[in-house]
C-alpha cells in the first residue's frame, strides 16, 4: 500500500499545485472583484442627477440578471455551456480559461450576496455620522463602512473559498487534468480506487485545513477593535 | 444665525413636521424640548440634512438650502460644514481608534495635514479630561468617554454650530454627569449649540432659548426663563409629566 500511496503522490501533488490551487486562487480573485462590484452596484442607492441614475439602474438590473442566472444554474452545466456550447458560436476557450471563467462568474454571483449582506449590517448610524461630518459616500465605504463589513463578510467569504477549492474538482469534466482527474487515472491503472479517491480527498483536506488556519488569522487581524475580538 | 423656514416632513403620509419655522442664534444655546415622538430629533437633522424633508428651507446668512427642490452637491457640503451632529449612542466609527476618529473627517474632508489634526485632537480630548487614550478603540471605553470623544469629534471639525441630539439619553446620572460638564464648558465659552434633551435641569442651566415641540407643532419658541417661569397649561403639563417631585408645582 505504502508503495502505491508513494508512486502516486507526486503525480497528484503535481497536478494539485499546477491547477487545482491556481484555478482556485485566480478564480476566487477575479469572484471577489466580479462580487465587490456587482455587491456595489446592489447597494449603492442611485443618484437624484438624472444622467447618472438611468445608466446606474440599468447596471443594477444587470447586476440582478447575473446574479440570477448563476444562482439558479449547475456549476457544472454553467462550465460545459462555456467550454463545450460557446464554441458553436464561434467562441473557442482554452480549458483553463473556461474553468476560470465559469469559477470565477459562479463565485462572484454567491460573493456579492454576502458582501451585500455585510454592507447592510453596519448600521445607519454609522452613515449618519460620517453624512454629519461630510464625508462623500465613497470616503464612507472606504473609511467606515468597508472596514466593518470586510470583518463581517470573513466567514462566508472563507466558506466561498473553501467551497472553491473542492468544486475545481468538476473542471476535470472540462478536460483539466486536475488532482482528482489525475487520481481517476492512476485508479484506471492500479484498481485500487477506495486508497486512491482516499488520498485525493486527504490532500483537498489539508490544503482547506490551511484555509481554515488562514481564516482564523485573517478573523484575529480584522477583530482587534471589538470587544474580546483578539481572543 | 440658522434660520428654519416653514419645514415639513412627513413619514408615511404621517405628519411629522407641521409647517416648523424657528432661528436658532449664534453664540446661544438653543433647546429642543418636547414629548418622544414628537417630532425634536427629525427638526434637528433637518439642519444636517440627515432627514429630507419634503418642503422648508434652512438658511444661515451666506448659504440657502430649499428642501422642495434638488440640492446639489456643493450647497450639501456647504450647510453640513456649518453644523456637526453628536448622536444618542456617540456612533464613534468602531474601526478607528480614539485619535483616528478625531483625525479623520479633518484629514480626509478639509484635507488638513496629519500632523495638525492629530495635534488638534489630543488638544481637545484634554480639554475633555481623557488624554492618553489616543490609541484605544471605542468598544474599549464607557459611554461616557465615548460620548465626550464624539463631541472632540464633531469639534475638530470647527463648525459653527454643535448639533446635539439626546446627548445624555443613554448614559447613567454619573456618566450624563461628565458629559453635561463638558457642554456646559462649551456653553459659556459662547459656542452655538442646538440640543434635544430630557434633562430639565440642565435645559434650565445651560439654555439661552427653549423651542417646544408637540406632534409635529410648534408649541413655544422663546426665552428660557419666560417657558419655565410663564408656562402654558401644556406646558405645566409636560412638565409635572416628567417629574416625579410633587413639587414641581413650585416652578408654576
Amino acid at each position: 500500500m505504502w508503495h502505491i500511496i508513494v508512486s502516486s503522490l507526486p503525480e497528484m501533488i503535481g497536478a494539485m499545485l499546477q491547477f487545482t490551487i491556481p484555478l482556485a486562487i485566480i478564480s476566487f480573485i477575479f469572484g471577489l472583484i466580479l462580487a465587490v462590484l456587482t455587491a456595489l452596484i446592489k447597494f449603492i442607492e442611485p443618484s437624484e442627477n438624472k444622467a447618472l441614475r438611468y445608466p446606474w439602474l440599468a447596471l443594477r438590473a444587470i447586476a440582478n440578471f447575473y446574479v440570477w442566472l448563476f444562482r439558479s444554474t449547475p456549476l457544472l452545466v454553467q462550465l460545459f455551456i462555456i467550454f463545450f456550447g460557446l464554441p458553436s458560436i464561434g467562441i473557442q476557450l482554452p480549458a483553463f480559461l473556461a474553468a476560470v471563467i465559469g469559477f470565477s462568474l459562479n463565485t462572484g454571483a454567491y460573493a456579492s450576496e454576502t458582501i451585500r449582506s455585510a454592507l447592510l449590517s453596519v448600521p445607519q448610524d454609522q452613515w449618519d455620522a460620517a453624512y454629519t461630518l461630510n464625508f462623500t459616500t465613497r470616503q464612507t465605504l472606504m473609511k467606515v463602512v468597508l472596514p466593518q463589513a470586510v470583518r463581517i463578510a470573513l466567514p462566508p467569504l472563507s466558506n466561498s473559498f473553501i467551497g472553491l477549492v473542492k468544486d475545481t474538482s468538476l473542471a476535470s469534466s472540462i478536460t483539466i487534468l486536475e488532482m482528482f482527474q489525475v487520481s481517476q487515472q492512476i485508479t484506471a491503472k492500479n484498481y485500487q480506487p477506495l486508497l486512491m479517491y482516499s488520498l485525493a480527498a486527504l490532500l483537498y483536506a489539508i490544503v482547506c485545513s490551511l484555509l481554515s488556519w488562514l481564516q482564523h488569522y485573517l478573523e484575529r487581524r480584522t477583530s482587534k477593535y471589538v470587544k474580546g475580538g483578539q481572543n | 444665525m440658522i434660520s428654519a423656514k416653514h419645514i415639513n416632513k412627513q413619514y408615511d403620509g404621517k405628519t411629522v413636521l407641521n409647517d416648523i419655522s424657528v432661528d436658532f442664534p449664534d453664540g446661544k444655546t438653543t433647546v429642543i424640548l418636547g414629548p418622544s415622538g414628537s417630532g425634536k430629533s427629525t427638526l434637528l437633522r433637518s439642519l444636517d440634512m440627515l432627514v429630507r424633508p419634503e418642503s422648508g428651507t434652512v438658511s444661515f446668512p451666506d448659504i440657502e438650502v430649499d428642501y422642495s427642490k434638488p440640492i446639489s452637491k456643493k450647497d450639501s457640503f456647504n450647510l453640513r460644514r456649518k453644523t456637526s451632529m453628536v448622536f444618542q449612542n456617540w456612533n464613534l466609527f468602531p474601526n478607528l481608534t480614539v485619535l483616528e476618529n478625531i483625525t479623520t473627517a479633518p484629514i480626509t474632508v478639509l484635507k488638513r495635514s496629519k500632523n495638525d489634526s492629530e495635534l488638534l485632537a489630543k488638544q481637545l480630548l484634554k480639554e475633555v479630561g481623557l488624554e492618553g487614550l489616543e490609541d484605544r478603540y471605542p468598544s474599549q471605553l464607557s459611554g461616557g468617554q465615548q460620548q465626550r470623544i464624539s463631541i472632540c469629534r464633531a469639534l475638530a471639525m470647527h463648525p459653527e454650530y454643535i448639533l446635539l441630539d439626546e446627548p445624555t439619553s443613554a448614559l447613567d446620572p454619573e456618566l450624563e454627569t461628565q458629559v453635561l460638564r463638558i457642554l456646559e464648558k462649551l456653553c459659556e465659552q459662547g459656542q452655538s449649540m442646538i440640543i434635544v434633551t430630557h434633562n430639565m435641569e440642565f435645559a434650565r442651566l445651560v439654555s439661552d432659548k427653549i423651542v417646544f415641540i408637540e406632534d409635529g407643532n410648534k408649541l413655544y419658541d422663546g426665552d428660557t426663563k419666560d417657558f419655565f417661569n410663564h408656562p402654558t397649561q401644556r406646558i405645566k403639563d409636560f412638565l409635572s409629566g416628567i417629574s416625579l417631585d410633587e413639587e414641581t408645582d413650585s416652578i408654576k
